[in-house]
Formats: C-alpha cells, structure tokens, sequence
C-alpha cells in the first residue's frame, strides 16, 4: 500500500494520533481500484465525461458558490446574533414588530436570483434536449425487469422499425418480424459507443419504468412502459469503462440491474461492430451484402 | 365564534387532569375520549411507536448499506423470511419492503399525525380560547380511522408474499401488476391504510377548519392567532384538497391489482405517468403539509425566548399562504426526468424556483426575530435554533434539483434523500421535538430534566449532520436511492467509507432517543410540578393551570392584542399576556 508511506512519516514526527487517523484513512482508501480511481477528489464527485455534463456541471458550481455564499452569509450572522444577544443581566430585548422596507428587499432579492437561476437552467435544459445531431449514432436500449439490452444498426446503417404496441415477452424490441432490416440488427448487452460521436438512444422499458442513469454522463431518464423516449443523445469526451445503473425502484433485483458502457475510440468501435453486423447480414438471406454504410440515424 | 365551550358548561363531567376527567375510569378512559387534549395524547403516544418501529426499520437499512450481506445484529434473527435470509441478513426484497414502509410510516404514520394531529388537536382549543374542537366526537373517530389504518399498514407486512417493495412512492405499474410486484397482496393493503388514513386526515382537516373560523374567542381575530394556528389551518386546507387526489389514485391501484382495470397499464390503454401526476399532485403539497406546522411551532418557540414579537408577523402569514398556493403548482418539479413534456418540466422548473421565496421570507423573519433579542437558552429553543439551520441547509440543497439540468445529475441519489431529510428530520422533526419540550409542562403538568433534554439535543444534532450530510456526496459520487447493496457498482465501492460513515450517524441518532424517552416518560410522572406559565408566554395555553378541566377555560377569555408582545417598553414583566389588556400608558406596535 503506497499510500501509507506519507502516513508513516506523519508518525515519525511523533502524534500518535494523527497517525492513528491517517493510517484509518488510509485503510479506507486502499480499496483497489475496481473502475477509475477518484483519487484527489475529497468530494467524491462523479467524473465527468460528456459535453452537456460540463455544461451541467458549469450550472452546479454556479449553484454551489451562489448556496454556499449564502449559507456562510446567513449563518454567520445567524451565529452571530445568537452569541451578541443572548441573556444578559439587565438586558431588555428591543421590542420591534418588523419592518416593511426589509420583508420588501429579502423578498425582491430572493425572487431575482431564483428567476435569473430559473432562466439559466431551462436554456441548459433546452439545449441539452435540441433533435439529435444527424450524424447520431442511435441506439436502441431496452430495460426489463431485471437488465439492458442494447440494439445498434445492421448493415444497412438503419435500425428496424418497431412499435412500441408490439413489444412482449417474445418480442423484445417490438419490431417486425417480416421487415429484413430486423434479422440484421445487432444486438448486445453493454453499451459501446465511439468517443467524439454523438449518441443518441431510444428508451424503453418492457415491464415498468426503469431508468437509464449514468452518474459520470450526468445523465437521468426514466424508461416508460408502452413508450419510446426519443430525446436523450450525449457525446462522450474521452475513453473509460462505466455503467448503467437502473436508478428508479423496479422490483427485487432493482439494485443489480445494471451493464457495462465501454467508452472506445472510433476504430475500436467500428472493430467491435463490424464483424457483428457481417455476421448478422450473412445469416439473412434477404439482405444484399452490400459494403458497411456510415451508419446515419433511421 | 357562535360556539363557546367552557369549563363551566361542562359541569356535569368530572373535571380533572389530563387523562383524569370526562366521567370514565380506567383504560377506556384513553381508548374513547372526545377532550381534544386526550385524543392529543392518543395521537402522540401511537406516533412514538411508529417512531421506534420506522426508525428501526431506517438502522436495519443502513446496517446493510455500510456491510452488505452481514447479518443484521440483535433483532435480524427475528425479522420474518419475506425480509431477511437465513442468517439474519437483509435480502433485496426485504430492504425494498424497509425502505416502503419507512418511508411510509414516517411520514403518515409519524410526522403527520405529530404535527397535525398531536399539535394540531392540543394547540388550536387552547390558542384560540375554545374548550375544545368543534366536532368532538369526530375528532376521536378521526384518531381511530388513524389508528385501525396504521394495524393495516403494519399487516401488510405479515401477509402471504409479504410487504410492498415499491417505495412509499409506489411507483405504478410496478405497484399495480401483480406479476411484476410479487407482493398484491401487500400492495393492496398499503393503498387500503392509506385510505384509511386519508379519511383520518380529511376528518381532522375538516374539524380544525371549522374549528378555527367559528370558535375564536372574543378579540380573536384572524390576524392575531398564534403562528401555529395559521399554520395547521393553512395545512388543513392543504390536506382538504391533496389528500382525496392520493385516495383516488390508490383506490385505482387497488382496481388495477385486483380487478384486471389498467388505469396504469399501458397494454390496456392506461398510463403509467398518470399515477405520478396524481400522486404528486398530493405529494408535494404534503411536503409543505409536513413543513408549514414545524415551522408555526418554531416561530413561536424562537419569538418566547428570545423574548421579542415574532419579526414581521404579517408577512409570516402571508408567507405560509404563497407557500401553501405554490405547493399545488410544483409537483412537476418530481417528474422533470420522468417521461413529462419537456417543456412542462421547464415551466415547473420556474414555479420550483418560485416557492423558494416565502420560505427565504421565513428564514429572513426567524433571524429578525433574534435580532437584538434578550435569548434564553432552553432546550426547545436550541431544537427551534437548529431547526433554522437546517432547514436553510436543507432549502439551499433543494435549489440545486430545482434547476432542470441539475436533476439530470442528481435526480433519485443520494442527494435528494440527504435533502428531505434535512427538511423532514432536520426541519420537521427538530421542530417537533422544540414543541414536544416546550409544551411539555402543558401537557404533562410537569418539567422535563433539563440535563437529559441538553444530551438527547446535542447527540441529536451531531448524529443527525453525521448521518446526513455525507450523502451529499454519496450522492454526488453517483450513489442511486432505493438500492439494497450499492458495492455491486465499480464506482460505488470507492466511496463506501462514506456509507460506513452514515450508518455510524444513524446508530448515534437511534440511540439519541433513548435520553429522550426516558426524560418524557419520567417526567409525565415524577418530574418537578409546571408552574402554569413557565416560559412566560403570552398566548392562552398559558392562562390556564393544570389539572386542565375538560373546557380548558373556566370562562371564555377575551382577546385584547396580538400573541407575541414581548418586552413592551413600558412594562414591568417582559410579556403581556394576550387576554391582558395593555396599560393605558403602553402603546403596542401594530403589527
């Protein structure tokens, strides 16, 4: 355990208990690193890894400088009152009913503030959820009771049609079986998707609400029984493993209804999902093996 | 104010203590009682029990989120199988049934039936000058309807399949389809003690309305109730149009487990938003249903020892009636990531911000109100002090989800639970623990021990910040609410020193009771004999000694000024009482 060496000369200087404590600490840490340390972050925060993430998380430091202003302003006078007039002999508290002019100004200002947040929030919040780019990958992602299975596009680029009605326990994806473009599909259970590229994914659920939550995306959205969620798509900044968390209680394996999300660079991607569209064109006899097509949103 | 009940009126009934008068004797004497001061008690002492059964349920819970699969210790061998495994370790569907009914009987069970019914029933007869509540005896059936919803609740847990495992939120169709929940049981059972309850509340609702607008005594006007009557009557109305939308909507939970209706379902043409719009509906103004009183008893508790009028009394009223009309236009601000129009997210998002302000107004009130005040340091008024800090804590956390894209990040972790339990626990319950000492010598006719009462508010106060405020970052480092193990995801098992941290709060926090039931429940007995005005305090509960006779006042007392004057220039005795007339050479302040 490297982390133990700045400890161990914390105790050569002789405080016993800060050795104590910091070898305590140092215990906590030395959990192994099971997906990308957060080492050097007291607050425990999630990385961050998409582009509306740093926006969202530009927004949150906005609220948490703005709060904590507050909260020291407030409180230190609050603190400060509750020491300057406590009971004292001969002391007659001032008898007062208010004031008109202050009940005007600590309601203006509050109402100010919360508008201009209101106002700054809900254009984040329109800008995250603008139509997906064109150039989308799109991904199909499907929830039941309890895990994910993902759909990418055969080899023709564009996902099968599906209807939402059709969707039951022998058809997952609700699509037709009819329709060439279904054999093609590929399908998967962790979510690999290219860094850079935008994703878009339609989310499902084929029993009750899930929710698609990956706290390093800064990324919430419930999955709705008999409907298509068409409106979240993300970029990824960099490379990493992470996973999806089912964040909205489901039933007894709620707390494990989880897959992995691989963040790969663009040829890893296109090495991940070429063979399988090959293999998935060849098996059906009705599509043309043409050559791979950039893949465009369907 | 037609109405008068006194004393007097009522001399055909024995007149004597609290639980001592009303002509019977015995154990009947608590079970059917129509003294609004008796149906307090009644009301109090079934809460304590769903306190310590809630709270247990919350330390079994944290338990397995510190060391997950490790046997619970002392009661896990007890627990039934439908909850625990084998060894006495919590199973997934045994935590999704704790978190349900802690959640659950928290609020319905505890904090609703302390502040309204507990406060609500003791509080308005004495505040107002009546002898007692305007519909007595349905008062008491209101405390039954309480009670028999509460054994359903409990028996959910014990029937075959076990309890409900869908949150108290019961999120359909989860909660409405059988083959999904595996517990219909259960599930139906929950809806049927919340209807139950609902009618509890609806009847108590009813009766604290009528009772505030028809039986104030003389001078009582509406602008000079004490703040904790505004509160419960503002939170009466709140109840009288939320409460039947919850009702409505878990009667169609029934129908959709038991009679084949897909009111929830979407392959039958139902919708399962629906079940979200109307629960919010009622959920959110029940938020403020479970803050609006707590902060009633805190104004006045901080107005008393710091001995000056309650600052800007008027814009308090005002300020819990913008909060009690926003409350309905807020729920939304629950479903922003829901599947909602996303649009109507926004525009939730600007009332959510909105509703900010009265309670900003509070705050700013609370910190006027000790402002160059000559402040007595009790034990209720540390719990009322703590109950403003925390309360702002718990305020300034909640701008962060009020923020759409914010909830994108922090929606259903572990940030919103630190958030509502610092408005829940550390608003609702600090000042239902204030009230409880405060009106103690009220209601007991007699003291608490000062030393145990400073031990159970401090370990409350340090155990309670220790518990919650590390799930912010849990929270923070993507920990999801409702999971019953959170190191099965890589990027938990980092921070779950941080869980370790919490459960060792939560313990602290559970034994923090302990000097606090010992302190009541010897006192109500042995403690020293209450004078009738302990605190000096101006408003009528005070005018009376114990024992308090069924009527309360020997006569109707009249009202001469507002509750809280406190340190009038002029005057000998630093309050005057509000059936005192002020001297001819004091001028009170209008306020």
């Amino acid at each position: 355990m490297t982390t133990c060496l700045p400890f161990r000369s914390l105790r050569t200087i002789g405080s016993r208990s800060v050795g104590w404590l910091a070898s305590a600490y140092a215990l906590f840490l030395a959990e192994p690193a099971f997906a990308e340390q957060r080492a050097g972050n007291i607050w425990g925060l999630a990385p961050c890894v998409t582009v509306h993430g740093e926006k969202i998380d530009a927004l949150f430091m906005v609220i948490f400088w703005l709060t904590t202003f507050v909260f020291v302003v407030t409180q230190g006078t609050y603190i400060y009152f509750l020491i300057a007039y406590r009971k004292r002999p001969g002391h007659k508290a001032y008898y007062s009913h208010g004031s008109n002019t202050l009940e005007i100004i600590w309601t203006t200002a509050p109402t100010i503030v919360f508008l201009m947040l209101a106002i700054y929030g809900n254009r984040l919040w329109e800008e995250i959820h603008r139509p997906a780019p064109s150039n989308s990958l799109v991904i199909d992602v499907s929830s039941y009771q309890f895990g994910w299975e993902m759909r990418y596009p055969g080899i023709s680029g564009k996902l099968a049609p599906m209807d939402v009605r059709k969707i039951s326990d022998t058809n997952h994806w609700g699509t037709d079986p009819d329709n060439p473009l279904t054999s093609q599909d590929v399908q998967a259970t962790e979510l690999v998707i290219p860094v850079g590229r935008p994703v878009h994914l339609l989310l499902h659920a084929r029993d009750v609400i899930h929710s698609f939550y990956v706290p390093e995306f800064r990324m919430y959205q419930d999955c709705v029984p008999g409907r298509t969620i068409g409106w979240v798509w993300f970029q990824a900044t960099r490379t990493g493993n992470f996973q999806i968390a089912c964040n909205q209680l489901c039933g007894t394996g709620h707390y494990n209804m989880k897959a992995p999300i691989r963040v790969v660079t663009e040829q890893e991607f296109q090495k991940w999902l070429q063979p399988r569209q090959q293999k998935n064109a060849t098996a059906a006899p009705s599509s043309s093996p043409a050559p791979v097509a950039t893949l465009t949103q369907p | 104010m037609s109405v008068t009940i006194t004393a007097d009126s009522h001399s055909d009934a024995l007149h004597g203590d609290l639980g001592h008068g009303h002509g019977k004797k015995g154990i009947m004497h608590y079970l059917w009682n129509t003294d609004h001061k008796v149906i307090a008690m009644q009301f109090l002492f079934t809460s304590i029990l769903y306190v310590i059964v809630g709270g247990a349920m919350a330390l079994a819970m944290r338990w397995q989120l510190a060391f997950p699969g490790h046997p619970i210790p002392l009661i896990g061998n007890f627990l039934p199988s439908t909850i625990v495994s084998e060894d006495g370790a919590l199973i997934p569907g045994g935590y999704n049934v704790l978190v349900t009914m802690h959640g659950t009987l928290l609020v319905f069970f505890v904090a609703m039936p302390i502040l309204i019914g507990v406060f609500g029933n003791f509080l308005i007869p004495f505040k107002i000058g009546a002898g007692d509540m305007a519909f007595p005896t349905l008062n008491e059936i209101s405390y039954w309807l309480f009670s028999i919803s509460g054994i359903i609740m409990l028996a959910s847990l014990f029937v075959p399949g076990g309890g409900p495992g869908t949150g108290w939120t019961a999120y359909a169709p989860l909660s409405s389809f059988a083959k999904y929940n595996g517990t219909p049981l259960g599930q139906t059972l929950w809806c049927v003690s919340l209807f139950v309850n609902g009618l509890s509340s609806l009847t108590g609702a009813v009766n604290y309305i009528t009772t505030v607008i028809t039986m104030r005594a003389p001078g009582m006007s509406m602008f000079r109730m004490p703040l904790p009557v505004w509160a419960i009557f503002l939170t009466a109305i709140l109840l009288i149009l939320a409460i039947p939308v919850l009702s409505a909507a878990a009667a169609l939970i029934i129908f959709d487990l038991n009679f084949g209706t897909t009111f929830y379902k979407p392959e039958g043409g139902g919708q399962p938003l629906l079940w979200q719009h109307l629960f919010w509906f009622f959920g959110h103004p029940e938020v403020y249903i479970l803050i609006l009183p707590a902060m009633g008893f805190a104004s006045e508790i901080l107005a008393v020892f710091s001995r000056k009028p309650i600052f800007g009394y008027k814009a308090m009223v005002w300020a819990m009636i913008a909060i009690g009309f926003l409350g309905f236009v807020v729920w939304g601000h629950h479903m922003y990531v829901s599947g909602m129009n996303l649009t109507l997210s926004a525009a939730f998002g600007v009332s959510t911000m909105v509703i900010a302000v009265p309670s900003a107004i509070k705050t700013f009130n609370w910190m006027g109100t000790i402002w160059r005040g000559n402040i007595h340091y009790t034990v209720p008024m540390a719990f009322a002090v703590a109950f403003v800090s925390m309360f702002v804590i718990g305020g300034l956390s909640g701008i962060f989800m009020a923020a759409t894209p914010i909830d994108l990040f922090v929606h259903h972790t572990y940030f919103i639970v630190a958030h509502f339990h610092y408005v829940l626990f550390g608003g609702s319950i600090f000042s239902v623990l204030a009230a409880i000492y405060f009106w103690f010598p009220k209601m007991s006719g007699r003291m608490f021990n000062n030393t145990l009462g400073w031990v159970h508010f401090w370990m409350t106060f340090v155990f309670f910040n220790l518990t919650f405020f590390p799930m912010h970052n849990l929270g923070l480092s993507g920990m999801m609410r409702r999971i019953a193990d959170p190191t099965v995801y890589d990027c938990l098992r980092q921070v779950q020193p941080l869980n370790v941290i919490c459960t060792i709060g939560a313990m602290g926090l559970g034994l923090s009771t302990i000097p606090f039931l010992i302190n009541m429940f010897w006192s109500m007995r042995s403690g020293p004999k209450a004078p009738a005005n302990p605190w000096n305090s101006t408003t009528l509960e005070w005018t009376v000694s114990h024992p308090i006779p069924h009527g309360n006042f020997a006569s109707t007392p009249t009202v001469y000024h507002g509750p809280y004057e406190y340190s009038v220039p002029g005057l000998e005795k630093d309050y005057l009482p509000q059936n005192e007339k002020a001297p001819a050479h004091v001028s009170l302040e209008a306020h």
